[in-house]
């Protein structure tokens, strides 16, 4: 009895012993700096100046929600630049940003005392700084995820939000041809796309909302029909050839669309793969535009109508408006009357993907519409 | 044109025919020379790309064997090997690979023939090469030429395959080289050579395809011809192209067909040879052969100027030594000595002019003793006309004064008429002969042929018609334009009224007279023609001598008057007859006496016998002096 009473002690003893010792790792700890480094460039962080282009607009609001601490309902943040969890401790426009957090936030102060943003760092460069440890956060493009985990690099990725699409330029004789566009939409091997040029980071798209947000993605076809698009192509008088334009500046659009055109041509479509001055920008002499098109909410009516509003100049898309509280029903039909249209062609769904270091804790990649969640990571010492 | 000139001329043409042959043939083989060397550049520069091209082979060989050994590679093949292997992981592979190991082209390739990662086409994953899985295509090739599918359109490469095999599966490794630009910088030419490659990517000719180590050729579309002659009928073969209008601006082209696997046309090589240079230098050689050549033809035109006076030389002075013969200086010789053809020549000329100089002399001494003769028995035969009435008239008076006639006063007035009638008559005779001997100078003025032969004409017309003469019809063939002569019409009238006389006396049964002038050239010419009896060749040949008649009381001195005449104006008189048709008298007067002729009364050589029709030479006519 006393045997087991002293094994049942000493027992004890020892998981107490241990759990003492790691309890200070497991445990929030204040202090530290957060390293990031982002590819954008922000030049101003006044919210009255419009960012110059999508890429500087969202990291602006990433910074952003990190110093205010209210937002208005046209996205735009209200109160003074600290109100937030943060407040801007030195700001050097276009390269680098300090962040301090502020205790006179109206929330819980944040853990970390100070995050350093690195602005304008290419993704290689990330990921070096990544494998390294000289950095605790970056973005990293979600084709390389694969090969920085591969690296020992800590990989977070999102739900897939941003939709990779072939948008057909409204009033371009090619563009106006069904047959065309539905014959390029057959030709691609969407499974190809992400498996190899993705590294299966990412899926299919047959539609325009990802299968966890409308539930019913897999109603649309994302299979290759390269005889199907040959035949369709073969009743196009002519002989046309569909000029298809990517952002030079986007090496993911630009492999994407080359593929494309492998593809498209294997069916026997005439296609000529050439790069854009910038994204979203179109020329009169290009019939497609490869866009890529983040959802700002995770709800399908919110992302629908923000992909149309996106979309909708380019492609002249006649869709009727979605107002709040319609049925899913209804989303769906609108979201099958554009895909059937074949104006824009959906080709994959990406995750947003974050490299970490090790000592960052209490990570969670955010959904769409939602900020970087760094007032609420700390940083692990023990774990540099 | 003078033998000197003919002379000159045969060994000016002879030079120049000589230096046009050499210089053609200087050219013809310099131009050859130079077709030659550039060929032999053209076929070593296609030597060393053939074998740059088999080390690029080897090299390409190697490096590509070397990707198949590496660790990394075996490690992939390895993987892949696995059921359900998941390739996606190595389609950016080969991109890190083929710089790693320097090459343009690079695939890996699976089992089933599906690219896993392409350097040159990155966008082809998952695409079938099914050759691949043949080996029999491309194993015992090594290396080999083929095109190759890259992002940017066809290329032609130099490829190699190796394969890693792990169990039942393989793994191939398909890299290479482009054969383009680079391909033909790496090519060392010498200077004004170039290579240019067409790479065979499509069904016809595109000017885009032809590139040189900087790019594309401009105006490209100039070899199309040759290009689809090499894609009806792969070969080797040269031609040229001329870039500008100037023969320097042409160049000169190998081509060295490039076939792939299944003996294809992929590309063709292109050596270009300039030819600026050649052209340039058979240009500096032509000049400079035609420099030597001029001077060589200058130097050739003074010697052969020289040679053709140093030949000619003894030949003119022959010449001037037989001119001087012919103008009657028979004692002149040359001077000419030596063994050779000239000098024989010369010898035998003087041999000549010798021996016509002693036979002259007896031909002369046998007419002067036959003229002699013939006036001696013409004078007798004259004065003994005369001589015999006188003799009886003298007679008849001395018998007439010795028997004391009493009618001795009147035998005595009719003896000394008589007497005195025969002394007249002698006196006439002797008259005549003195009147050839002293014929005069002719005293030039103008003169129209045409009037003194209508004042000939005229004179006589009245014993043409004469009673109890047969009648004789004058015809007169007068030239309206007849120019005028520088004469002595007085002369001419003279020697024409002895030409009438004497074709009158030819027709003694009547007959036609015709006398016809025409204008010949440098002068005038008379025809006078009977219907008479005509003349033997024999009297034709002495019809001209002095004191020559076919006549019963002919002096003989009328036509020598006629020839006189004639002479003394520098023309010549000739005759035709045939006995029993008629005589014809031929007279060429020149417009002007070239000089004024010797007086008659000089001595003159007899007229040698000349057939029939005769002509006399303008020459003074030998007759015998009054005094002789």
């Amino acid at each position: 009895m006393k045997l087991r009473l002293f094994l049942i002690l000493a027992a004890i003893s020892v998981t107490l012993v241990h759990a003492a010792r790691l309890e200070p790792s497991r445990r929030p700890r204040y202090g530290a700096t957060l390293r990031v480094e982002i590819g954008a460039v922000v030049n101003s962080l006044d919210p009255a100046v419009a960012a110059a282009n999508p890429e500087e607009a969202a990291a602006k609001d990433q910074i952003g929600a990190l110093l205010y601490d209210h937002r208005n309902p046209d996205g735009t943040f209200a109160g003074v630049a600290g109100s937030g969890p943060f407040r801007i401790a030195a700001w050097d426009p276009g390269k680098h940003v300090t962040l301090a957090a502020s205790d006179s936030s109206r929330g819980s102060r944040a853990f970390v005392d100070s995050i350093e943003i690195q602005m304008g760092r290419a993704a290689k460069d990330r990921l070096l700084d990544l494998e390294t440890g000289n950095v605790d956060f970056a973005e990293l493009p979600a084709e390389q995820a694969r090969s920085a985990s591969d690296h020992g690099v800590r990989v977070s990725a999102s739900d897939p939000d941003e939709l990779v699409a072939v948008v057909f330029v409204a009033g371009r004789p090619i563009s106006e041809d069904a047959h065309a566009r539905e014959a390029l939409a057959r030709s691609i091997d969407r499974a190809a796309i992400v498996n190899f040029i993705l590294q299966k980071e990412g899926e299919p798209a047959g539609g325009l909302l990802p299968q966890w947000s409308s539930g019913i993605a897999f109603l649309f076809s994302t299979a290759m029909d390269a005889a199907g698009a040959k035949q369709l192509w073969s009743q196009i008088a002519g002989s046309p050839t569909i000029v298809l334009g990517y952002d030079s500046a986007d090496s993911l659009e630009q492999t994407i669309a080359e593929r494309i055109a492998v593809n498209a041509r294997d069916a026997g479509i005439s296609i000529t793969a050439e790069s854009v001055a910038g994204p979203g920008s179109a020329s009169p002499n290009f019939d497609a535009r490869l866009m890529r098109v983040r959802m700002p909410s995770p709800h399908p009516r919110e992302a629908l109508v923000n992909l149309v509003a996106m979309l909708g100049p380019l492609a002249a898309l006649d869709v009727a408006p979605l107002p709040a509280g319609v049925s899913s029903d209804e989303v769906f039909d609108r979201e099958r009357a554009i895909v059937n249209s074949y104006r824009v062609v959906p080709l994959v769904w990406l995750p947003q993907v974050y490299g970490l270091s090790a000592r960052v804790r209490d990570w969670k990649a955010p959904a769409p519409g939602e900020s970087w969640p760094f007032a609420d990571v700390w940083l692990d010492q023990e774990s540099q | 044109m003078t033998f000197r000139s003919k002379l000159f001329w045969v060994f000016t043409l002879a030079l120049l025919l000589s230096v046009g042959v050499i210089a053609a043939g200087v050219t013809l083989v310099t131009r050859q020379a130079f077709e030659d060397l550039s060929r032999r550049h053209s076929e070593a520069l296609a030597a060393q790309f053939e074998r740059e091209f088999d080390r690029r082979r080897l090299d390409v060989a190697h490096r590509v064997q070397g990707i198949a050994d590496a660790e990394g590679t075996v490690r992939m093949a390895i993987e892949l090997s696995r059921p359900k292997a998941d390739v996606s992981v190595y389609v950016n592979d080969a991109h890190g690979v083929s710089q790693s190991h320097q090459l343009d082209f690079l695939d890996f390739v699976g089992n089933d023939g599906s690219i896993i990662s392409s350097n040159e086409y990155p966008a082809r994953f998952g695409y079938k090469m099914d050759w691949l899985t043949q080996p029999q295509d491309w194993a015992t090739l090594g290396s080999f030429l083929t095109t190759v599918d890259t992002q940017d359109g066809p290329a032609l490469g130099l490829m190699s395959v190796s394969t890693v095999r792990v169990g039942d599966s393989n793994l191939y490794i398909l890299g290479g080289e482009r054969l383009g630009k680079d391909f033909l910088a790496s090519l060392v030419l010498p200077a004004g050579m170039r290579a240019l490659l067409y790479m065979n990517l499509d069904p016809s000719f595109q000017a885009s395809n032809l590139i040189d180590d900087s790019g594309p050729v401009n105006l490209g579309e100039r070899f199309a011809p040759f290009i689809a002659q090499e894609q009806q009928q792969p070969g080797r073969q040269t031609f040229a192209i001329a870039w500008t209008p100037d023969p320097s601006g042409s160049e000169a082209f190998h081509a060295l067909p490039l076939q792939g696997r299944q003996k294809e046309l992929l590309g063709v090589l292109l050596i270009g040879n300039s030819q600026q240079e050649v052209v340039e230098l058979e240009r500096r050689i032509r000049l400079l052969a035609f420099g030597v050549a001029g001077m060589g033809l200058l130097v050739g035109l003074l010697l052969s100027w020289w040679g053709a006076a140093r030949v000619t030389r003894p030949v003119r002075k022959l010449a001037e030594v037989a001119r001087e013969v012919s103008a009657g200086n028979w004692s002149a010789r040359t001077d000419i000595r030596g063994r050779h053809e000239i000098g024989q020549l010369a010898l035998a000329f003087n041999q000549m002019t010798q021996e016509l100089t002693e036979q002259r002399e007896r031909l002369l001494q046998a007419e002067r003793v036959a003229a002699w003769r013939e006036l001696a028995r013409r004078l007798a035969h004259e004065l003994k006309n005369p001589l015999f009435p006188l003799q009886t008239t003298v007679e008849n008076l001395r018998r007439a004064k010795e028997q004391n006639f009493d009618q001795f006063e009147e035998v005595f007035r009719e003896s000394t008429g008589i007497l005195l009638a025969e002394i007249e008559n002698l006196k006439t005779i002797v008259g005549r002969f003195s009147d050839f001997a002293k014929m005069p100078q002719p005293e030039l003025g103008t003169v129209n042929l045409n009037d003194v032969v209508r004042a000939v004409v005229k004179l006589f017309e009245a014993q043409f018609g004469a009673v109890g003469r047969p009648p004789i019809t004058s015809e007169l063939h007068l030239e309206e334009n007849l120019p005028v002569i520088q004469a002595d019409a007085t002369l001419l009238h003279r020697a024409l009224e002895n030409l009438v006389l004497n074709a009158m006396d030819a027709m003694p049964a009547g007959g036609v007279l015709m006398l016809r002038t025409t204008r010949e050239d440098g002068g005038v010419g008379l025809e006078v023609s009977d219907t008479g009896t005509g003349l033997t060749p024999e009297e034709c040949e002495r019809l001209f001598t002095p004191y020559y008649t076919t006549k019963q009381h002919g002096t003989g001195l009328g036509l020598a008057i006629v020839q006189a005449v004639v002479s003394d104006h520098g023309g010549r008189i000739s005759v035709e007859s045939e006995t029993g048709v008629g005589t014809s008298f031929h007279i060429h007067l020149p417009a002007k006496p070239p000089q004024m002729p010797a007086p008659v009364s000089a001595p003159v050589q007899s007229q040698a016998p000349t057939p029939s029709p005769v002509e006399a030479p303008p020459t003074p006519e030998s007759a015998p002096s009054e005094g002789a």
